[in-house]
This record gives C-alpha cells, structure tokens and sequence, in this order.
C-alpha cells in the first residue's frame, strides 16, 4: 500500500512538474507570439496579459490584472456587445475597437473575442486576441483619403464638364440667336440677296430677290445662274451674270419704269476661306424716277426757253440787218453786246439740252466711215478768226500718211473737237501756244490737243469730267463757259467706244487726249445712245 | 423783181416768229400767207397752192410731222417744196422730215431770217 502511495504521489509529483512545464511552456510561448491576448473572467476583470499585451498597451502584467478591461479597450457598450455574442454564438468574434495605453494613447485595434466555458457550460471567463491595425488603418485612411480626394476630383471634374455643357449650350443658343438675327436680317433686307456656294449653285435667296425676280426661292435652290429658268426678270439677270461673275459692279438692270435693279457681286470670303458669291440687287426704281424726272424737267425747260431766245436771236439780227429802220452806231454796239449775252445763252442751252439727251440715252449716233483728220481740220478753220483775235499760235501735225478711217459721227466728232480747241484757247493767255496732232496707232487714233494755259488745279483734277465742272482757277477769269462741254465730249468719245483723259499742271497748261477705235463696222462700237 | 408774185405759206404759232419772218419775206417781194397751226395750215395750202412752205414742227392741232404726212399723200401738194423751221433738230427727226419730202431743215436758234431767206431764194429763186 505504502509502495503504491508513494508510486502515487511519485505519479503526482511527476504530473505536477509536467503541469509547471506545460504552463511555462505556454507562457514562455505566448510571451513569444506577436499577438497581444489577455484573459478576463465573467465581470471582465483581466486576469492575466502575455508580453505582447504589455507591449501594446504599456501595462506590465502587475499593473494590468485587476483591472477591468473596459478601462483598457473602449467603448464600453460595443466591447460588451461583442463579448455577449462571442458568448452567445459560441465562435470567435472580430470587431475594430480602439485600446487607450497606459500613456493615453488611443491605438486603433481588431479585438477577437473567445468565450471560455467549463464542460457544464458556465462561462469561466474570455480569451481577447488584440492586433494593432493603426498600419492599416492609416493604410486605409490614407486609400480612403485618396478615394475622397479622387472621387472629389472626380466630382470637381463632372461640375467642371456640367459648366462646359452649360456653357456649350449657351454658346449654342448664342450661335442659335445670332444665326437668328442674321436670318432676320438677311430675311428683312431691303435689298434682294442671291448667295452662290463654291460650285457656283445657289443656295440662299432672300424674299426681297424672289420679289424682284419672280421667282420662289424653291426653284432656284441647286441650280447655275445659268441653268435658271428663263422668266422677263431672270433672264436679263442671267443674261448679265453669264458673262462673269466678277466685275459686276453697280450694272443696271432696267424692266421698264417699274423696276430698276442695281447689280452688285461679290465674293464671299472669311479668313481667307472661299465660300461663294453674292449676288445684291438693289432697288433704284425710285431714283431712276427722279432722275428722269430732272432730266425731263431740265429738258422741257431747255426746250421752252428756246423759243423765246430765237425770237430774241431773230429780232437782233433784224435790228442788225436794218430791216426795221436805221440804228445809230450807239445803238448797234448795244444791240452787238446783247447778240453776244443770246448766242452764250442759246450755246448753255444747247449744252444742257445734249446732257439731257445723253442722259435720257437720246444722244443719237450716225455713224460713217471718215477721216478724222478733217474734222479736226474743220474745227480749226472754224475757230481761226477767234484764234488771231486771241493772239494765239496754233500748230497741227498729222503724220504724212493717210489716217486709218474711222466709224465716228461727223457732227458730234466736230462738238468734240470744238469743245477741247475752245477751251484751249478760252484759257490760254494771249501770245500762247497751242498744239493739236493726231496720232495712228493702228487700231486707234489718238487725238491730242496740249495748251500753255492756267491749267487745272491738281486738287479738282478728279472733277473735271464731272457735269458742270468749273476750275476755281478759271472762274476768276471771267471767261464763259457751262462746265457741260467736256462732260458732253467724253460720252460722245466713249459712245464711240474711246477713251478721253488729260494731263495738267496749274499755271502751265493742259492736255487731252482722246482715242476713237479703228473698227470697220459700226455696230461693234454703237452703243444705243 | 423775180420773186414778185411767189407765194410762201408760213405755218407757225409764234406770233413773234410770224412778224419777223413775215417782213423780212414781204421785203424781198414775196407774198406770204400764214397759219397758225396745222389744220388751219393745211386747208389754206388746199386752198392757195404756194410756191414754198415754211414750217414750224411744235404746234397746236396737228403738228409739223402730220401736215407733211398729209401733203405727201395729197397730189395737189405732193410737189411744193417745203422747208421745216423749228426748235429743234435731232438726228431723227430730221430723217423723218426727210423721208416725208422736207427740203431742208432750219434750227431756229441756229439760223436768223436772213439765212431763212436764203434758203428759201434757194429752192424758189
């Protein structure tokens, strides 16, 4: 008995030191593992902590048992919440809570929770594993920080592509209300438009030009100028526009007393970009009016005071001739001043009644084949009593061989040709020079005629052509004159398909010149004057 | 004097135009008969058969180009020389008065009676 008893305690003794071992193994092993865990009963008192526990929570193992673990992991009510379910659902629960050290520190932690149970199942008290994660907190706050800091630029970029569409749509309504307004006005335009694109079709025709053309903008979208359909307004159009479009330059297109369209082209260009032609009809009916109505009045005028100033020429004359009883010296000379005064009006008259005929497109050509040689040669001979009065030296050369021949109008060739000589010797002062030649140029001649008179000042030099052109210069000399002769030479030279200008210094003299074109027929230079 | 005896119708409206024409033509020995417009013009053409006509174209009734007409289709007259004096004197009327038998034509501004008278010794003597 006594040798089993003391095999017995022997036993007990044995187990004891391997019991002692064991726990120290343990304890030395959970000193060892990284993974702070500490041990609490039921009223969650700790009762035991490893080394880990001391290290993450700065409590020695003295310090930490005793103390309820609410002190050490917070808050209170989640840590209870996941103790009563570790306990309740009888497996490990995780849940992040946060451990406050021994020096205050609040360390961010997962808690796993174990509830221990005896083998009669009363709770004996919990296991908590506790891992730091303020590496991946941090981690994670520093993703999420990211994730923020993406998905608000990501937001910045979606306002930012909202404002872009908003203002994209207002630019659009902008561009809308413009192209509106520009509609509108291309729609209310007083003056037809036609718009051509690159190919020359037209794609834009305003009411005003359907008005003015009779003709629906419809049927003329896509087409050519000059496939269009032929009515009495569209096809002088046409007919103008066939020729070319550019150059056309306020032509007029006249459909009677009705209408009157001024034709203008031009092309469409932006930076340099080609994008076609417009074509611009504007109205000049009403100043077509009014300017034939002046030139009716003038005309009429004209007219009626002809008859009067023949009476007038007539009775003078008479008185002259003696045929109304004799007149004494005294009496003649007076009589001889008022001549003078009626021939000057009768002259002004003339003129003006020419301009009136020029412009109302009455100024009737005759044309024959002549030689203009002896026009001018007509002309100087008619002024040679005029020529010696003044003093004046006249010299006209021709070359040797005879002139080609001309189509002119012998008649308004000599009013020409008068008017320049006549003005050449108007205003050079006696003792001057004249010089006239007439130049071949094979299909031209050219007429000359060069004065050392007052000259035209340069500064009204761009007028002189102009109706009723007088030099400031001249009129302080006294000298008559309408400002309608040259005005009247230069329509009866490019009627005949020439070409008049001049060249002037003041105080020096001037020169005109003028070209008539060596044509055989007459129809290639007669316009319908 | 040879010109004693002819007869020259004056068919014109200016009374003015009448005096002088009147009496530089009478001066010279010729008997002158006068109308003052067209119609009137007409009849005493019918009626006295002149040796010349002189002939205003702007008048009241018929005007100058409607007396010509109507003297051309006549064979009584068809012959008379005639002479249009008138204001004025565009290509084209001209070549319409000549195709209607006009001898000539005068501007009124641009001839006085003497030069009328000229031409009217011209075609009559």
């Amino acid at each position: 008995m006594d040798k089993n008893k003391k095999i017995l305690n022997e036993e007990s003794q044995r187990l004891k030191e391997d019991l002692e071992d064991l726990e120290k193994y343990i304890r030395e092993f959970s000193s060892f593992l990284p993974l702070a865990v500490c041990m609490i009963n039921p009223p969650k008192i700790i009762i035991d902590i490893n080394k880990a526990f001391e290290n993450l929570t700065g409590y020695d193992l003295l310090g930490a048992i005793g103390q309820p673990i609410k002190t050490i992991v917070i808050p209170e009510n989640e840590l209870n919440t996941l103790l009563s379910s570790a306990r309740k659902e009888r497996q490990v629960k995780s849940e992040e809570l946060t451990i406050i050290s021994k020096k205050n520190k609040k360390i961010p932690v997962t808690v796993s929770v174990s509830a221990r149970e005896d083998d009669k199942n009363n709770l004996i008290g919990y296991f908590l594993a506790i891992t730091d994660i303020t590496e991946i907190k941090k981690a994670r706050e520093g993703l999420e920080k990211k994730v923020e800091k993406r998905t608000e630029e990501l937001e910045n970029s979606r306002k930012a592509l909202m404002n872009i569409l908003e203002d994209v749509e207002e630019a659009r309504k902008t561009a809308e209300d413009e192209k509106d307004k520009a509609s509108a006005v291309v729609a209310n335009l007083s003056d037809g438009l036609i718009v051509l694109d690159k190919e020359k079709k037209v794609f834009l025709v305003n009411p005003r030009a359907e008005e003015f053309l009779s003709v629906t903008s419809k049927k003329m979208f896509g087409k050519k100028i000059s496939e269009l359909e032929e009515n009495e307004r569209m096809g002088p159009l046409s007919k103008l526009l066939k020729e070319g479009l550019e150059n056309v330059f306020r032509k007029e297109i006249n459909f009677g007393v009705t209408l009157t369209l001024e034709v203008t082209t031009e092309r469409m260009k932006i930076r340099e970009k080609e994008l076609g032609e417009m074509i611009v009809l504007h109205d000049i009916t009403r100043e077509k009016t009014i300017e034939r109505m002046k030139t009716e009045f003038v005309s009429l005028s004209a007219h009626q005071l002809r008859t009067p100033l023949a009476a007038i020429k007539w009775t003078i004359q008479m008185l002259l001739d003696g045929d109304i009883g004799e007149i004494t010296p005294e009496q003649r000379e007076i009589i001889e001043k008022t001549q003078k005064s009626n021939e000057r009006m009768i002259g002004l008259i003339n003129d003006l009644l020419d301009v009136t005929r020029i412009e109302e497109g009455r100024y009737l050509y005759k044309p024959i084949l002549s030689d203009l040689g002896s026009v001018v040669r007509f002309v100087i001979n008619s002024q040679e009593d005029e020529l010696k009065r003044k003093g004046l030296k006249l010299e006209f050369s021709k070359p040797r061989d005879n002139l080609s021949r001309v189509m002119v109008d012998v008649e308004k060739m000599r009013v020409v040709v008068q008017n320049l000589l006549e003005n050449a010797i108007k205003y050079t002062p006696s003792g001057g020079k004249i010089k006239v030649s007439l130049k071949d140029n094979k299909t031209e001649i050219e007429f000359k005629i060069e004065d050392s008179g007052v000259g035209i000042p340069e500064d009204q030099q761009g007028r002189v052509f102009a109706k009723f052109f007088r030099g400031a210069n001249v009129i302080r000399m006294e000298t008559e004159g309408s400002g309608l002769g040259i005005f009247i030479s230069k329509n009866i030279v490019e009627a005949h398909g020439g070409k008049m200008w001049f060249e002037s210094k003041e105080g020096k003299g001037a020169t005109f010149y003028f070209t008539i074109p060596v044509k055989k027929e007459f129809e290639e230079f007669l316009k319908e004057f | 004097m040879k010109t004693m005896g002819k007869k020259i119708l004056l068919i014109e409206d200016e009374e003015i135009m009448i005096d002088l024409l009147r009496k530089k033509l009478v001066a010279e020995g010729y008997k002158v008969l006068v109308a003052r417009n067209g119609e009137e013009g007409l009849e005493l053409m019918k009626e006295s058969l002149p040796d010349l006509v002189l002939l205003d174209i702007i008048m009241p009734k018929k005007d100058g180009f409607e007396v010509m007409e109507e003297k051309k289709k006549d064979k009584n007259l068809k012959k008379i020389p005639l002479i249009i004096i008138s204001n004025s004197g565009q290509a084209i009327e001209l070549d319409r008065a000549k195709a209607l038998g006009a001898r000539d034509w005068l501007v009124k501004t641009e001839f006085d009676p003497k030069e009328v008278l000229e031409k009217v010794k011209k075609q009559i003597g």
